[in-house]
């Protein structure tokens, strides 16, 4: 029996004008201590999940959408602030978000991270932090506030359990003159997790890169104080081929 | 050793009735035949939402097809989820009794709580409580089983004094069951007398060491029913056939398939970093993990896809390993055509299965209350 398989519908015309371009130079590994990550996962619409993603993507089931800050305050880059969002897919069976939108909060930062991993930054005042009783993310841009999301009822993971598992971040990016999605690598080692449930104060989904992706339920929202390693990229994956025709390939150095 | 087959019921896109109903019958004719063929038991998930990778979300309905058209093969929960938001106990207990009494006393009743986003999030189930809802659970149900009228207060249900009706045609009931995924859960199934039912593939010898924890704190249980049920089955694989680069290829094309649908599905651990929830679950451990390092993750040892001489070998080295059974994924979307897992089946039962020897002594009675 032949199975149809299910994936993206976005004509991977979308991305040919992107501008970022990958520094498959930077190879170094780059520690970030004390990082504070907020990560928070809501439910979307599947049909805007196929609507969004490329044909190599599958959606993960059911469709969602992640929303990550760091607080950095301070290391190799110094102190700032960044955000990202993207739809969890998955790239044959791995679990990647597929970014559509990235703010840090200086600029230099968001070009070495550009040149890392491809992100397609802008510059705006991004503030996470942590309260007593609360986490607390916000993305504004002259003057417009484009996101405001607010975690409450938190409590400790603790045990084998307290760990956070990033889906990777996958960013439309040139490597050469090609483009191609590249994946985040890092590695975190996890110092406290706490979690709670994530609400949406304001989501501005046009003014968030993608007016289609509006989120409808609340999964998790984490906060995790880590320290991350911050690996070169490895991998690209195509716009069209899926990762298990041959889609995903190593970046050649 | 005994030898079963376990069904998820997963279904190939498009999703039309056509192709829903041929999945339904394919897998009872299966069971039918291996009845037949005398294996032991076959299993049935309880998913929903899972789509392509699991479409069985009223085992009870399937097993009491089979029960109706076979008369000696046990009827296996693989297993009864036991979470208030998907079932109420009560109910649990009914659906297994009835089983029962239509079969004959054929039933084996498998316990868990989903480890999927999925489905707990489907039902708006409360994450964090499952753990302690499966064990409130596993130590009522026996109880409604075995009591003209029983009533209790717990903490997840109350109920006052009813006669829960039927009662299981086993005296004094099924056995009981765990479903085991995540390292520890074996623990929980020695230390309640329940029977662990290995769903996690991996290979033989780094079972063992669960396997020689499970015998040794079984030893000194506190059953919840009314009998120990210590016997180890183990979750695997079967594509039997003569050529046996052929069912190599074969088998590793449905697990492929397998870890290919499992991984679109949302665990648990992705989706709600939880406490309860320290390892992958179910779907995680049946395929490579997609969060592991490392681009090609191998199929575990211990597959059963070969010639029957290769898995003679195989289920010999399970059964040195302490597994009392093995119970057979045999299909994947329907990759392998029907009439080839049939033949599989045959040759299986044919050259491989009188090699061992089927029926272990009961070990119903011990440690009976």
């Amino acid at each position: 029996m032949k199975a149809e398989l299910l994936y993206g519908h976005r004509p991977a015309a979308d991305w040919r004008e992107v501008t970022a371009r990958l520094d498959i130079s930077l190879t170094e590994d780059l520690t970030l201590e004390n990082l504070q990550v907020h990560y928070a996962l809501f439910e979307v619409p599947m049909e805007a999940a196929l609507e969004c993603l490329p044909a190599s993507l599958h959606p993960a089931i059911p469709a969602h959408l992640g929303v990550t800050f760091w607080r950095c305050d301070g290391g190799p880059l110094g102190a700032f602030e960044c955000a990202w969002l993207g739809l969890a897919c998955r790239t044959g069976i791995k679990p990647r978000h597929l970014i559509h939108a990235a703010y840090v909060t200086r600029a230099d930062v968001g070009e070495w991270l550009q040149r890392r991993y491809g992100f397609n930054y802008e510059v705006a005042d991004v503030h996470y932090r942590e309260n007593y009783d609360r986490l607390q993310g916000r993305i504004v841009q002259n003057g417009r506030t484009l996101l405001d999301t607010v975690t409450t009822h938190m409590q400790p993971v603790v045990g084998a359990g307290a760990a956070v598992k990033y889906s990777p971040a996958l960013n439309p990016a040139r490597v050469g003159d090609q483009p191609m999605m590249v994946q985040m690598e890092a590695g975190y080692s996890f110092k406290r997790v706490i979690r709670g449930t994530p609400q949406l104060l304001t989501f501005d989904a046009a003014g968030l890169g993608d007016a289609r992706i509006t989120p409808k339920y609340p999964m998790s929202g984490t906060h995790a104080l880590v320290d991350a390693t911050l690996h070169a990229p490895r991998f690209t994956a195509d716009f069209v081929v899926p990762a298990e025709q041959g889609g995903a390939k190593k970046i050649a150095r | 050793m005994k030898f079963g087959l376990f069904y998820e019921l997963s279904t190939p896109r498009p999703f039309t009735r056509d192709t829903q109903k041929a999945v339904y019958e394919n897998a009872i004719a299966q069971a039918v035949l291996a009845d037949e063929l005398g294996f032991s038991s076959v299993w049935c998930v309880e998913h929903h939402f899972l789509e392509e990778y699991s479409h069985a979300s009223c085992p009870e309905m399937f097993l009491a097809a089979i029960a109706r058209e076979t008369t000696r093969i046990r009827l296996g929960f693989g297993i009864a989820t036991c979470v208030p938001a998907l079932h109420h106990p009560i109910r649990l207990a009914e659906k297994a009794a009835f089983l029962d009494m239509l079969s004959g006393g054929r039933v084996e009743f498998g316990t868990g709580r989903s480890s999927t986003w999925n489905e707990l999030a489907g039902f708006n189930a409360s994450v964090d409580d499952t753990k302690r809802n499966w064990d409130e659970y596993c130590r009522v149900i026996p109880q409604m089983w075995m009591n003209e009228r029983y009533g209790y207060e717990g903490t997840y249900h109350t109920m006052p004094e009813r006669n829960v009706l039927p009662k299981p045609w086993q005296d004094p009931h099924p056995p009981l069951w765990v479903a085991v995924t995540g390292h520890g859960t074996e623990l929980d199934a020695a230390d309640r007398g329940m029977g662990a039912l290995i769903l996690s593939i991996a290979d033989v010898e780094r079972n063992i060491p669960r396997f020689e924890a499970y015998r040794e704190r079984v030893k000194k249980c506190e059953p919840v029913g009314a009998f120990v049920n210590d016997q180890i089955a183990v979750a695997n694989w079967l594509f039997c056939h003569k050529d046996g680069s052929y069912a190599r290829q074969r088998g590793e094309e449905m697990v492929s398939t397998f870890g290919y649908m499992a991984g679109q599905t949302v665990e648990i651990s992705e989706a709600y970093p939880a406490s309860n929830y320290t390892a992958i679950g179910l779907l995680g451990t049946l395929r490579p993990d997609p969060h592991a390092p490392g681009e090609h993750k191998l199929p575990p040892s211990g597959l059963c896809f070969g010639d029957p001489a290769t898995l003679i070998d195989t289920v010999r080295r399970w059964e040195a390993a302490g597994a009392d059974q093995l119970v057979f994924m045999v299909q994947a979307r329907e990759v392998i055509a029907h009439e080839e897992v049939m033949d599989s089946l045959r040759l299986f039962a044919r050259e491989v299965m009188p090699h061992f020897s089927e029926h272990k002594p009961a070990r119903a009675a011990v440690g009976a209350r």
